[in-house]
């Protein structure tokens, strides 16, 4: 018996098989029951010892050749089969996808919570009033009495209905009413921010009947306008991200605080745009100043145990400044273009 | 308010220059809004135009020959007014021209060369006028600057003046405070009083009114006076502000309320009775104004009248039948204290805004009224002649007199800067307020007359700060306390703050984009949506913003459109904001649209958009606010925003949580281009807030143990609601049933119209052991044995 005529042999099958099921017959009329080699390997019984011991050994490589062989076949023709499959499943994968727009959050969102935060780090929680305001809340209890000028300042929007006292709601002109709403309920110290809508009757590229505030105050025993001063230049370092910041403070007038005052940042035009930070131009950014006792008194609050400072932000104008967006209409046309341009993704959000 | 330099110096002796009083003004809080220095213009000079002769190639151009006294050059110039020896301003290659914000370049017009510029007043910034090049009319030589030539060489400030500086709507009240920032020395008044007044007025003055609108008026009577055109000086100083000079009569009255803050009036005294009231007006009472325009009157308006008629709205217009002319012989002056409240309310409701308003309801200074009087009867005696009468008056000039205890601890304590008594009471002093008695500790301040808005301690804390500078004060480091963290932890609004950021990410990673809309509605939206009356805007800006919104849904329809018009076709956006129930009422929700458009790619083709998939995006968001769509009460929604059939509202107990579905046609016929919108309005705020702002850590227990599934179909009838038959098959073995999902929904005529055939498969594992066969159908017999008793339920398989 010639193994290496078996073997030439039996290569020569595997080669030729193109099927897993041809292969298979071959593994069959070789390796199974009945099989070539099998019989070979069963005959070696009647065969001397010495006989079977080297004809054994070298039948069983045979064997295990002849295995592998066949395994790797059957590997080969797997693969075949699923690559000739593919061929099949082809896909144009030039087809364009339809349009889509990227989701995002809208700038005063970002803002929104950019100012939680910054504040937050500094001990401020979070406060909340109605838009829709008593004149109470809203002025007098601010300081600002009927027909005082400083009711000019702010053309107020009014509501077809009256409050207790008779005078007719308006629609918040500032966050302020929200420093009232919470000094009548809850006794100093208070360090708190409230951010929302306002309202005033005004329209046009800088100006929109609705915006958006953030009233801050912090009422305690010894709060002062050092104090305000810090926080304020905390506040804009971090949200513009300006470290080196130049800012002025310039004395200003709201009645209800005392001694007021205005922040402006410096800033510089370079490249056509507004660089914030150094220069010799200035922008204003918020009012400020000392609580008003006058105001502190209306919330009966003790004057001579109690101070503090309040400030009030105009977000859409920070996020402006920051995001250097120009109208401000276009915050709340619901132009989803607009928002995909200068909105903020998942991430940076 | 607006003056120049050269004015500020009649009353400020100084020698700082423009840039640096315009940052003293700042710093002292009166805002410099914009100082014009036309300094830089001597680089324009005057020029002449030797000749020109039409443009070969452009009919309406001229090639003109201009010498500006060193060479000269060829111009085209396209201006209909040129004309041989003109005089005008002429600006080189190179310069920048400040009115059209460019820089000018040499270069050929149509052919032909242009080698420069004769610039109009609009090119200078000067005015609107663009008519044609300016035209000098004096004879200056060629090459003189324009700011000799123009008079350009007084730079004008203007500030700001917020509402309690009413003494610093006057050029003196300026250099008063200025002054004491020590920019200068403040000049005395230079006038003479008049020692002889002769005779008695013949119109007298009574106060008849009931609200006290007039302290007090006083006035003078000029006999013989000749009016006509000021004298320059005069008219420079009002051309120099933009006024227009008038004559000299009103041009005095005009002066004054500039210079020194106070308005006054001039009556044509041949024009009006020999006894004048101070009364208020009858109801529907008219007067033609002085700005030509009638107004009528209320009750509630304090007019100047003789016998029957209305002269002058007291403290803000006069009349226009009573006034000064060129032909006026005979003047009555007037100068009054009215009272700012009513000032204010009658200008307000008269929709008048006069330089004489915008002071009296700031408060004026009382001893300005005889310093008024003597100054207009100096100037109309020196510039119009005449006679003077003796003073009429009536009513009664109380003193101003305010004083305040102050302790000079306030300041430091207030400011947080130790600053030495002396120091302040020097600022006080500098200010001109009176330090009567003083010790270490304490003082007490008398406020001058001019400062009526200095009423407390805190005020004279300002004073003091104002002038001593803002840049002086120290800045500290803000900081956090851990009670004030521990508050932030439990603030609910922070909560909720965090809350809807989860929702909008969530949102977002959805492919939805986040919008703000105006908090209005129209009054088409009001009408449909049905918002509450009491929230109707009293002087609304359009019809667009009448009321306040009771929904976003009509808002983002809009968006929608505007998007659509954009070319946008499947349109999905949100807002998180505030909606309106009632005048008292308000709450911040989540609206949600989706508008799509049928899908003509064949290829990218994804389900059409429907009502299960909205109800799907509501599981997600509720989801992620750490709740369960499946634990509330569904119904059908009554809201008449949406389709009747295709909507719903979710309910814990009796508080809406969500309501979602197909906008309801009868509204979609308001928005023509869009096909199906839906919407979701989510009222986050009913959930309890301890559970929403939770981090989400839904508890899935895993078992290592096999689980089985199986099949179960129902017939139900129609109105069966299956998120409560899902929560009773829960129910009936927690420990086992894992999951019962419903997949398969059957309504059709075979079954009858009051029935629906239902499929859902029930997930079983243990999370001890393998469960055996016999134990999984004892389970599945339970199963179809409760359901079909509890719910009379028919088993379909």
């Amino acid at each position: 018996m010639d193994i290496k005529k078996v073997l030439n042999e039996v290569t020569k099958e595997i080669e030729q098989s193109s099927s897993q099921q041809e292969l298979q017959n071959v593994k069959v009329a070789y390796l199974g029951k009945k099989g070539k080699i099998t019989e070979l390997l069963k005959s070696l019984k009647d065969l001397s010892l010495e006989e079977k011991k080297s004809s054994g050994s070298k039948l069983n490589l045979l064997r295990i050749e002849v295995d592998n062989l066949i395994k790797n076949k059957f590997n080969d023709l797997k693969i075949e089969e699923i690559n000739s499959k593919l061929k099949n499943e082809y896909l144009d994968i030039s087809f364009p996808p339809p349009n889509s727009i990227a989701s995002k959050a809208h700038p005063i969102s970002k803002t929104f919570d950019e100012v939680i935060t910054i504040f937050g780090s500094m001990g401020y929680s979070v406060a909340e009033g109605p838009d829709i305001e008593t004149d109470f809340f809203n002025f007098s209890a601010l300081n600002i009495p009927e027909n005082h000028p400083a009711r000019e300042m702010q053309d107020t929007f009014y509501i077809d209905d009256k409050d207790k006292e008779g005078k007719p709601y308006v629609l918040r002109t500032h966050t302020s009413p929200v420093q009232i709403r919470t000094l009548l309920n809850q006794k100093p110290p208070v360090k708190i921010i409230a951010p929302g809508r306002t309202y005033r009757c005004d329209s046009d590229s800088t100006h929109s009947p609705m915006f958006h505030q953030v009233e801050g105050l912090f009422i305690n025993e010894n709060a002062n306008m050092g104090d305000l001063k810090g926080t304020l230049i905390e506040f804009c370092k971090q949200f513009f991200n300006v470290q080196n910041l130049k800012v002025r403070f310039r004395p200003s007038y709201f009645p209800f605080t005392e001694p007021s005052a205005e922040m402006d940042i410096a800033y510089e035009i370079v490249n056509n745009k507004i660089q914030l930070g150094q220069g010799d131009r200035w922008l204003e950014i918020l009012g400020c100043g000392m609580v008003n006792p006058i105001v502190l008194e209306n919330c009966n609050v003790d004057t001579n145990t109690y101070q503090g400072f309040a400030f009030g932000v105009g977000l859409d104008r920070i996020t402006m400044l920051k995001y250097g967006l120009t109208d401000i209409r276009s915050f709340f046309s619901g132009n989803l273009n607009w928002i995909a341009s200068n909105g903020f993704t998942i991430g940076e959000f | 308010m607006k003056f120049s330099y050269s004015w500020l110096c009649d009353h400020l002796e100084t020698d700082k220059n423009a840039n640096e009083i315009g940052e003293a003004l700042t710093n002292l809080g009166l805002e410099l809004e914009s100082l014009t220095d036309y300094s830089e213009y001597s680089k324009f000079v005057v020029a002449t135009i030797k000749d020109f002769r039409k443009h070969p190639n452009a009919d309406r151009l001229n090639i003109c020959k201009v010498d500006d006294g060193t060479n000269t050059y060829q111009v085209i110039c396209g201006a209909n007014n040129v004309k041989k020896g003109l005089k005008g301003i002429f600006a080189k290659d190179g310069m920048y021209i400040p009115g059209t914000q460019i820089n000018l370049k040499k270069g050929k017009i149509r052919g032909e060369i242009s080698e420069g510029m004769l610039l109009s007043e609009r090119e200078l910034n000067l005015s609107d006028d663009h008519e044609g090049i300016i035209e000098l009319l004096d004879d200056f030589e060629n090459g003189t600057s324009a700011v000799e030539a123009l008079k350009l060489n007084d730079p004008i400030f203007e500030i700001g003046i917020t509402p309690n500086r009413g003494d610093c709507l006057g050029v003196r009240g300026v250099a008063r405070d200025l002054s004491a920032k020590g920019v200068g020395k403040l000049k005395p008044l230079n006038f003479k009083k008049i020692n002889q007044l002769e005779f008695a007025s013949p119109i007298i003055w009574n106060i008849n009114n009931d609200d006290n609108s007039c302290e007090y008026v006083v006035s003078r009577y000029f006999k013989n006076v000749n009016n006509s055109k000021s004298p320059e000086w005069l008219q420079k100083k009002l051309i120099s502000l933009g006024l227009r000079p008038i004559n000299a009569l009103v041009d005095i009255t005009n002066y004054i309320t500039i210079d020194l803050g106070r308005p006054l009036h001039v009556f044509d005294a041949d024009k009006i009775g020999k006894k004048l009231d101070m009364r208020l007006a009858n109801a529907n009472e008219r007067i033609l104004a002085l700005d030509n325009k009638e107004y009528t009157l209320d009750k509630n308006t304090t007019v100047i009248a003789d016998g029957n008629n209305a002269l002058a709205i007291a403290g803000i217009i006069g009349g226009d039948l009573s006034g000064c002319t060129d032909d006026t012989k005979n003047v009555f002056l007037e100068v009054a204290l009215f009272n700012p409240n009513s000032v204010a309310q009658t200008g307000r409701s008269l929709g008048i805004n006069s330089d004489a308003r915008y002071r009296f309801e700031r408060g004026l200074d009382k001893n300005m009224v005889i310093e008024g009087l003597e100054y207009a009867s100096y100037l109309i005696n020196k510039i119009c002649g005449g006679l003077v009468s003796k003073n009429i008056e009536a009513g009664k000039l109380e003193n101003f007199e305010h004083k305040i205890n102050y302790n000079f601890d306030y300041f430091n304590k207030t400011i947080g800067l130790e600053l030495d008594p002396q120091k302040q009471i020097k600022i006080l002093k500098d200010l001109k307020f009176q330090i009567n008695k003083s010790n270490e500790k304490e003082c007490e301040v008398l406020v001058p007359p001019w400062r009526n808005d200095v009423k407390n301690k805190i005020d004279i804390v300002e004073e003091i700060i104002r002038i001593y500078g803002y840049e002086n004060i120290k800045q500290s480091v803000p900081s956090a306390s851990i009670e004030e963290i521990d508050k932030i932890d439990n603030s609910s609004s922070n909560k909720k703050f965090k809350s809807i950021k989860k929702l909008k990410k969530t949102l977002i990673s959805n492919g939805i984009s986040e919008v703000i809309t105006f908090s209005f509605h129209s009054i088409r939206a009001q009408e449909i949506l049905k918002g509450d009356k009491s929230l109707k805007i009293s002087n609304a800006i359009s019809d667009d913003q009448s009321y306040m919104r009771n929904s976003m849904i009509f808002n983002h329809l809009e968006s929608a459109e505007l998007n659509f018009k954009k070319g946008f076709k499947n349109i999905q956006l949100f807002e998180i904001g505030p909606i309106y129930n009632s005048s008292q009422s308000q709450e911040n929700i989540l609206s949600l649209l989706i508008s799509t458009e049928e899908n003509i790619n064949s290829i990218y083709k994804s389900e059409e958009f429907n009502f299960y998939s909205l109800t799907e995006l509501t599981s997600i968001l509720i989801s992620s606010l750490n709740f369960d769509i499946k634990q509330f009460n569904i119904l059908r929604s009554t809201s008449n925003t949406y389709h009747p059939g295709q909507s719903a509202e979710l309910l814990m107990g009796k508080k809406l949580i969500a309501r979602y579905g197909k906008v309801h046609p009868l509204i979609m016929e308001e928005f023509s281009k869009l096909k199906n919108c839906f919407a979701i309005e989510l009222f986050f705020e009913n959930l309890p807030i301890d559970s929403i702002s939770r981090a989400n850590n839904i508890n899935i227990l895993d078992s290592q143990f096999q689980f089985s599934e199986k099949d179960f179909s129902f017939l139900f009838e129609k109105e069966q609601n299956l998120y409560e038959v899902q929560r009773y098959v829960k129910g009936l073995d927690k420990n086992l049933i894992k999951n019962v999902e419903f997949f398969d929904l059957y309504v059709a005529k075979d079954l009858g119209d009051d029935s629906k055939s239902v499929t859902f498969r029930v997930t079983i594992q243990s999370k001890e052991k393998t469960l055996e066969e016999k134990d999984l159908e004892q389970l599945h017999k339970n199963i179809l044995e409760k359901v079909s008793n509890k719910f009379k339920a028919k088993i379909r398989s």
